[in-house]
């Protein structure tokens, strides 16, 4: 039966930084009075490229912050806005209430700059932990003291609309009580070249909805801070808004374009407006996603006049892209506060850079609507939207109000299990085979080992070479895990139930060796350079956009990136979703690439051990990996209706952080006590009643020591540990799912029934061979650099 | 095909293949590139007049859909406009 989780999620604290202005107030002034913050771009080379605008932010206090040097621009943007943020809402963190604030931010290209910083200035080691998106929430909750859901969605340009909406649902899920949102990205010559080599960027500044000849990149941040009501009137916080509703989804079309249907946008908007419970004439104000491509700005006025024409003529319209630009993964973020400013002051900013005749022009594409050509306007404003579409074929929508609202969140009390698995690894590819390897009891063969992909897998699932050429390695991974464990599950995706069905991709370094490679590709032939083929792979919802054009799956679909957990707090937030109704199945994933980009810089970090080892070997590196697990999760009543075989029940999940310097784990061993009590207390079991732990030690001293002292207090060395990256390597995402779906075919008896485990304590390790028929309850345990951690409780089904 | 046009006509298929990641068996110089053929996109198009603008200094945008039938095409039209 449904539960109503209607908990009223209230905005506190706003934070931004722009390239017309460091600060929220500044920022919302000069978008009213149609400041441009556009000009020619200083920190690309744009020698002989057709376009050389940009909307950088200038502000000489980025680098008042903890170990300036530590950290990428990306963060010390991110760092600037939630600290505002912050300081706004008056929220103070301490030991009461830490692990019940989390961050979630978006970011699209995460700490780009650092991957040029190291390509072009010596290699340095301490450039490699700032390249990728996963440091930038780290960054943030150290900052401000938050110790409960740290992550990051990478969504390209949806990523932090969707961080607001995840954030909400958490909230309402009753597992955190505030959080630190947003997104950020920093101006940078790989999306600029990108963007330049699809001829996306326009030779003028911006014209959204106008000239629509092309988009002008910006950089920037934009934090909010939300928490429950109850929270925040409980410590007298001003609220500005209620954040109502939201609504993702993905197109299954294009990686870069949008359907010219508009469908995927369409749905998202409607979902916004009907989980609001509100209706379109509702709306008087959309901060349009308006980037200025003709294939947007068409699409956008189709699903805008498509949803209000009939009862909403007086719509007002406006983009402020025109103004800062683009900011990618930011510009959910830094809209968001756009149009709850103009919310709460009951005062629009207009999309600037109309003539005469270009208002004229507007008129018969505009009808009735107000797309606020060049001037603000007062007006009475009580629901306001804001959408976001990406590369990757992503939409979300979401919705800001004045007043409470009719939320029609709900909550299902159904089993949620675990239906069909996908592996893709260094053992090979496919369930049977990872079976077959670890009865037989097969270690890695390298210190550096690779899954592999190809002819085989293509033809097994149908992919013709006009798709799998388009994609690389770690988008082929996920598709072809994620498409065998649909296979396995028996799920069928129809025109029916395209939108009941999601995924939630988890990675830890994304297509960083795409990125890395692009940027060396650049930085050595100059910005023009830029392979328009390779460029949409450099955004880590790429292979998420690929596995549901693939598989025509157009319900929600987000990657969260934060270290090697994520494959782990994938499944997390897949349950969730199933949870709170958003979708009936859904897969969720880990994926991670080894090349020899990422061997070189792991090996540059020190982490590649010398040669193949097994789980507390002792020293520092680990066998370096790679590959894919997806999990297929299923309601009850979904899996019962096409008979799906019940590998396991997931009943049970936590994701905590206990930080330190991102790169770290030492230190952290209260983050992973947190997530196995938390875990085990939403399973509705208490610690003893854990059979067996499905561990993350991969023979680093610092990670398996960690574990040992944590096993030791709460097991006392009597429950089994079992432990993937024995057989699999390090595959950092990949295998944290990879530990999930081992316990899963443990506990479904698909595996040999006699295996490998250890009995741990700090003083001492024994490895013996062990009887899993017993177990009922097992417990699966995941980390991330930075001290990030999830836990997941499965139970044996009867 | 004379000589020189095979050579440019071989330079393009390496190209075709390393760059889109065509595998080489399955392209000749009269294999169509886009729609039912090789199912080439507007994205790889781009991709194809940056390295033929690269390689051979002839710039492509704007050009007609028919000279990017197939290498045998591009070939001629980089033959006639270098």
């Amino acid at each position: 039966m449904d539960k109503i989780t209607n908990t009223r999620c209230v905005v506190t604290g706003l934070g931004m930084i722009s390239a017309i202005g460091n600060n929220v107030d500044e920022c919302f002034a000069n978008a009213l009075a149609g400041k441009t913050g556009i000009d020619k771009v200083a920190s690309v080379d744009t020698t002989d490229c057709y376009a050389n605008l940009g909307a950088e932010v200038h502000c000489d206090t980025l680098d008042e912050i903890d170990e300036a040097k530590d950290v990428d621009r990306v963060s010390k943007l991110c760092l600037k806005a939630s600290k505002e943020a912050l300081d706004d809402a008056g929220l103070v963190i301490d030991e009461s209430n830490a692990g019940r604030v989390g961050v979630v931010m978006g970011s699209c290209v995460g700490g780009v700059v650092s991957v040029e910083n190291y390509v072009t200035k010596g290699e340095h080691a301490e450039d490699i932990n700032k390249m990728t998106i996963a440091s930038i929430a780290n960054h943030v909750a150290n900052m401000a003291g938050a110790k409960g859901v740290v992550t990051n969605v990478g969504n390209a340009c949806a990523a932090s609309t969707i961080s607001i909406a995840y954030a909400c649902e958490l909230i309402r899920a009753g597992v955190a009580d505030a959080f630190i949102v947003g997104g950020a990205d920093a101006f940078a010559s790989v999306p600029f070249s990108g963007f330049l080599a699809l001829h996306a960027l326009s030779e003028q500044a911006c014209s959204p909805f106008n000239h629509s000849n092309g988009i002008t990149l910006g950089e920037g941040s934009g934090a909010i801070i939300v928490e429950s009501y109850e929270h925040a009137k409980k410590r007298n916080a001003k609220i500005y808004c209620d954040v109502l509703s939201a609504g993702i989804s993905s197109d299954a079309h294009h990686i870069t374009a949008p359907r010219p249907d508009g469908l995927g946008q369409m749905y998202a908007i409607r979902e916004a407006i009907e989980k609001s419970g509100i209706e379109p004439k509702d709306v008087a104000y959309v901060n349009a996603h308006g980037t200025g491509t003709a294939k947007n700005d068409e699409a956008e006025f189709l699903s805008l006049h498509t949803i209000f024409d009939e009862t909403n003529p007086d719509l007002s319209v406006s983009s402020t892209k025109a103004m800062v630009g683009h900011c990618l993964g930011a510009a959910g973020a830094i809209e968001a506060v756009f149009a709850i400013k103009a919310l709460t002051e009951n005062k629009i900013p207009p999309t600037i850079g109309y003539s005469e005749e270009d208002i004229e022009a507007l008129g018969e594409k505009a009808g009735t609507f107000d797309f606020m050509p060049n001037t603000m306007k007062e007006k009475d404003l009580h629901y306001v939207m804001s959408n976001s579409f990406a590369f990757g074929g992503s939409n979300a929508s979401i919705i800001f109000s004045k007043e409470p609202g009719n939320v029609k969140e709900t909550e299902n009390d159904e089993k949620v299990y675990i239906t069909g698995l996908g592996i893709v690894s260094p053992l090979g590819n496919g369930v049977a085979n990872y079976i077959d390897k670890v009865n037989a009891q097969t270690k890695p063969e390298a210190a550096s080992v690779h899954a592999n992909v190809g002819k085989e897998d293509y033809d097994k699932y149908g992919l013709k070479m006009a798709f799998y050429r388009k994609l690389d390695k770690f988008s082929l991974m996920q598709v072809i895990s994620g498409l065998e464990a649909l296979q396995e599950a028996g799920i069928e995706v129809t025109e029916e139930n395209a939108e009941e069905l999601g995924m939630i991709v988890g990675t830890g370094d994304g297509p960083l060796t795409t990125v890395y490679e692009f940027q060396e590709h650049i930085s050595e032939n100059g910005t023009t350079a830029g392979s328009a083929f390779n460029f949409p792979n450099t955004v880590y919802n790429a292979a998420g956009g690929y596995l549901s054009i693939k598989t025509g799956m157009r319900g929600y679909n987000v990657t969260v990136t934060n270290g090697a957990q994520s494959g782990m707090s994938s499944l997390c937030y897949a349950y969730n979703e199933i949870k709170q109704n958003r979708g009936k199945a859904m897969l969720a994933t880990g994926t991670d690439e080894n090349s020899e980009v990422m061997e070189k810089l792991y090996a540059k970090l020190g982490k590649v051990a010398g040669d193949v080892k097994q789980a507390y070997a002792g020293g520092d590196g680990f066998v370096l990996a790679d590959g894919s697990t997806s999990i297929a999760l299923e309601n009850e009543t979904y899996a019962a209706s096409h008979n799906a075989k019940k590998y396991a029940e997931v009943c049970g999940y936590a994701m905590t952080h206990e930080g330190v310097a991102y790169g770290d784990v030492a230190g952290t061993e209260k983050g992973l006590m947190n997530a196995i009590v938390d875990a085990a207390a939403m399973a509705g079991i208490t610690l003893d009643q854990i059979d067996a732990v499905y561990g993350f030690a991969n023979g680093a001293d610092e990670v398996d020591t960690l574990e040992r002292h944590v096993y030791e207090e709460i097991f006392a060395g009597k429950v089994p540990v079992h432990q993937v990256r024995d057989y699999t390597g390090e595959g950092r995402a990949a295998s944290s799912a990879l530990s999930v779906a081992h316990a899963a075919l443990t506990l479904s008896g698909d595996l040999a029934t006699r295996q490998n485990a250890y009995y741990v304590t700090t003083e001492e390790v024994t490895k013996e061979v062990v009887d899993t028929s017993a177990y009922k309850y097992v417990l699966a345990t995941s980390c991330a650099i930075g001290g990030s951690y999830a836990a997941v409780i499965l139970k044996k089904v009867a | 095909m004379n000589e020189k046009e095979l050579e440019i006509a071989e330079n393009i298929k390496g190209m075709l293949s390393k760059n889109l990641r065509i595998p080489e068996e399955e392209l000749d110089y009269e294999v169509p590139l886009f729609g039912d053929g090789i199912g080439l996109d507007s994205v790889d198009s781009l991709e194809i007049i940056a390295c033929i603008d690269s390689a051979y200094g002839v710039a492509m945008t704007g050009v007609a859909k028919e000279h990017f039938y197939n290498i045998e095409s591009l070939t001629k039209y980089v033959v006639a406009n270098m």
